[in-house]
């Protein structure tokens, strides 16, 4: 256990990078999440075909396998058009933490617009309807009436996704990005102690996922709070 | 509307990382998890064989090094997408990587040798290196099944009574405990994960390092995109002073107590 201390440093280092990367991919998601979830419910019909490949592709591929085309296929295609346009230019490329924090925000907004179209649909239409008896235009309406309740029927499966996006930020490791996963095989190579190196990686993303679990608990009971039966 | 169009290209462009036209830096695709050839200290430095190799090559050619960690499965497809110009990664040179990539001469070397108790007092070899296949008589040699080391001694001293294993801890184990009287492997493994701990200090290297081309390999070189022979050219060049003036063998002994490199100038592959 003592050979952990001379790897705090990196280990911490390695959890902003984390936090980082979750950061990017938890706004990014959200906003994909949105737009795909607008497209399908009143997108234009030439766009319902293209929302429906988004989410097929991201959510029936596995999250290593698009983080690879992510990352691999980012630098050939980008230096093919890079020398297109300029022949000096020997390569362009997207770093790491870049490539890693779009593809696992396209994964997890994939499986959020079908989160949030289903928020959408289940809004009860009786207080919708009622909201229209009263007058409120489309506007006032959406914020008012439609928006507080959908967010309550969506934050479970929000929940979900924002844990299982913490847990996939443990894949960019493969593409060179250092972080904790890395970190820790670092360590090893070192210490011959893959035990206890994988442990503190353990320990670091329960920390992790404990910490958003109790704000995605307070969020919930804030959504709740009008409800009278829990 | 304009102003915003602008700022995107703006991110947008700082995203990303481009390079021009010149050749005075070289990325190089490396593990970083390959202790003792390239790997991360405590203290974030990157070191080790492989590592220094990397830097003293592009001192020699006028080129800065950038490191780049790559895990291993994807180095070859890292290298041909353009991630990085050069691998030095303790890459072995093989006939199948060879229709993908380019290598360099190798700079490290694919050897075999015997470990045993240093009072055994084994004859194993001649005084000129060759084979001395009466120094085997009544001793029990450890390998590792169908190794490249099972190939050599069934080439070599067809007679001799040879004790098998799945890996290379049991065989440790029965050596230090008088099962066997002789391995033959890899020295620097057998160096990292028996030689160099403290318990068995009574055990050491017989024998030479064999360093048979046919049984074990070229060696490891420096892997880059194919069709660069300029570049290819200017590399070698590089390992072969680094080959004569002593610095593989400085490097060699940072790391290990004997050389790790091609004792002899092998020419380009």
């Amino acid at each position: 256990m003592v050979s952990v201390v001379g790897w705090i440093d990196d280990y911490l280092w390695g959890t902003l990078v984390i936090l980082g990367v979750y950061g990017v991919a938890l706004v990014l998601c959200i906003l994909w999440g949105l737009l795909g979830a607008a497209a399908r419910l009143f997108g234009p019909r030439w766009l319902q075909p293209l929302v429906s490949l988004y989410v097929t592709v991201f959510r029936g591929t596995p999250e290593l396998l698009i983080l690879l085309i992510f990352y691999f296929g980012s630098a050939v295609t980008l230096t093919a058009i890079g020398q297109a346009l300029d022949p000096d230019i020997r390569y362009l490329d997207i770093p790491p933490f870049w490539a890693g924090a779009l593809a696992i925000s396209f994964i997890a907004g994939a499986y959020l617009t079908e989160i949030f179209r289903a928020a959408f649909l289940g809004v009860d239409p009786g207080s919708i309807e009622a909201a229209r008896a009263l007058g409120l235009k489309p506007l006032p309406l959406f914020f008012l009436v439609r928006a507080p309740q959908m967010w309550r029927i969506a934050l479970p499966g929000f929940g979900n996704q924002a844990i299982s996006l913490i847990k996939d930020t443990a894949l960019i490791s493969v593409v060179g990005l250092e972080e904790i996963m890395f970190t820790a095989e670092m360590a090893i190579s070192v210490t011959q102690e893959p035990f206890v190196m994988y442990m503190v990686v353990a320990f670091i993303y329960l920390a992790l996922t404990t910490v958003i679990t109790s704000v995605l608990r307070r969020l919930e009971r804030r959504a709740n709070r009008f409800q009278e039966v829990r | 509307m304009l102003r915003v169009t602008a700022t995107i290209l703006a991110t947008v462009g700082s995203l990303l990382v481009a390079s021009a036209a010149q050749a005075d830096s070289l990325r190089v695709g490396t593990e970083c998890t390959y202790a003792p050839f390239n790997y991360r200290t405590a203290d974030g430095d990157l070191t080790g064989y492989d590592v220094d190799v990397a830097r003293e090559v592009g001192k020699r050619i006028g080129a800065d090094i950038e490191f780049v960690c790559q895990e291993w499965d994807g180095m070859i497809p890292a290298l041909l997408a353009n991630k990085f110009d050069l691998i030095v990664a303790s890459m072995s040179i093989t006939e199948k990587r060879l229709k993908q990539i380019d290598f360099s001469a190798p700079y490290r070397v694919s050897i075999g040798q015997f470990v045993a108790r240093k009072d055994a007092g084994l004859a194993l070899f001649n005084a000129d290196g060759s084979v001395n296949p009466a120094g085997f008589e009544g001793i029990r040699v450890g390998l590792e099944r169908s190794s490249t080391y099972e190939e050599w001694m069934k080439a070599k001293v067809p007679d001799a009574e040879i004790v098998y294993y799945d890996g290379n801890e049991p065989m440790y184990l029965d050596l230090a405990a008088g099962r066997v009287d002789a391995i033959m492997t890899n020295p620097m493994k057998a160096y990292l994960k028996f030689l160099s701990d403290e318990g068995n200090k009574d055990f050491d290297v017989v024998g030479p390092q064999i360093e048979e081309v046919e049984y074990f390999g070229i060696g490891v070189g420096v892997g880059m995109r194919q069709g660069q022979e300029d570049l290819k050219g200017q590399i070698d060049t590089a390992l072969k002073g680094m080959t004569e003036d002593g610095t593989l063998n400085e490097f060699s002994l940072r790391y290990f107590p004997f050389p790790i490199y091609p004792q002899q100038w092998a020419g380009t592959n």
